[in-house]
């Protein structure tokens, strides 16, 4: 006679936009959902690109120097952010490179399009 | 200048608008793409899941088999996908390229912005394409756009939900593959 055992569900809830902020914002949260953890890296990317890119511009900081030091401070903030404010096991994503490398291309881009229209505008108009 | 790099980001958002819209008009709301998407989704992520319990214990070959099998169903769906998506591909690549000929041939020869660093010279082709002088820090239309649009067009495609999953790109992705950042 075989008895059917309930199924619990074990998928965490649906995130919501607010949810996932407040936890992105407080140190040492809990990921069950590991998309939604690098979601808010690759916003995280995204912000940051494009406010580098202002900053960059009204300075003006340029020259290859300028993008080297753009994907040193991105790739620290990120790595101080997951490693030492959230805590999270990187091997659970994927290893470093996965965290990484999340939104990073679109951040560059991101970040030279703010910085060129900054550049332009301010320096050259 | 100033004017035109206004108006170059805003014929990008609008361009990635559009694109976006086409291909939901043509391929996102239709049933079949739905339906391939979940499955994918679904798919990708018992495989990932299964992977990850067999590392280790990899003699066990009906494990191993029963992978292979699924792989290869996963394979299958993306191939259907990438057919599915076919379509829309046609159909904004012919919108695009009669857009860039046209948006060309206004910004021809014009300096649109001026770069704060001097591109290596495989990228002045672009950067510098169709404009006169030797300063390698005049930017063309195309730089730009380009540059626009890859920051734009993945970003709308995230925020609305079009992109494919972390699991689903990770899994290997049908014909022409797809960028693994992109995700949800």
């Amino acid at each position: 006679m075989s008895t059917k055992k309930k199924v619990v569900d074990k998928t965490p809830k649906e995130a919501t936009l607010m949810t996932t902020f407040l936890k992105s914002i407080s140190a040492s949260s809990s990921w069950p959902d590991k998309d939604e953890f690098l979601d808010v890296v690759y916003w995280m990317r995204q912000i940051m690109g494009l406010a580098f890119g202002l900053i960059w511009g009204i300075f003006p900081l340029n020259g290859i120097l300028a993008i080297l030091l753009f994907f040193v401070i991105n790739s620290l903030i990120v790595y101080l952010y997951y490693n030492t404010f959230q805590q999270v096991d990187e091997e659970e994503f994927g290893g470093v490179g996965e965290i990484l490398k999340e939104g990073l291309m679109t951040s560059f881009a991101t970040f030279l399009v703010s910085w060129i229209i900054m550049f332009s505008a301010i320096h050259h108009s | 200048m100033y004017a035109d790099t206004l108006l170059i980001l805003f014929i990008s958002v609008a361009t990635a608008v559009f694109g976006e819209g086409l291909t939901w008009l043509l391929v996102y709301r239709t049933e079949k793409y739905k339906k391939l998407k979940a499955e994918v989704e679904k798919q990708s992520k018992k495989l990932e899941k299964q992977k990850e319990m067999v590392v280790g214990d990899t003699t066990e070959r009906s494990h191993k088999k029963k992978l292979e099998r699924q792989e290869e169903r996963l394979k299958t769906n993306n191939r259907d996908l990438s057919m599915v998506k076919m379509k829309s591909m046609f159909a904004t690549g012919f919108a695009f390229t009669a857009l860039l000929s046209m948006f060309n041939s206004i910004f021809d020869g014009r300096t649109v912005a001026k770069l704060p660093f001097v591109p290596i010279s495989w990228l002045r082709s672009i950067s510098h394409r169709n404009l006169m002088g030797e300063d390698y820090t005049d930017c063309s239309f195309i730089f730009l756009y380009i540059l626009c649009t890859m920051s734009i067009r993945q970003n709308i495609q995230k925020l609305l939900g079009f992109a494919p999953t972390r699991a689903a790109s990770k899994q290997g992705s049908g014909f022409f593959g797809t960028p693994s950042q992109s995700s949800k």
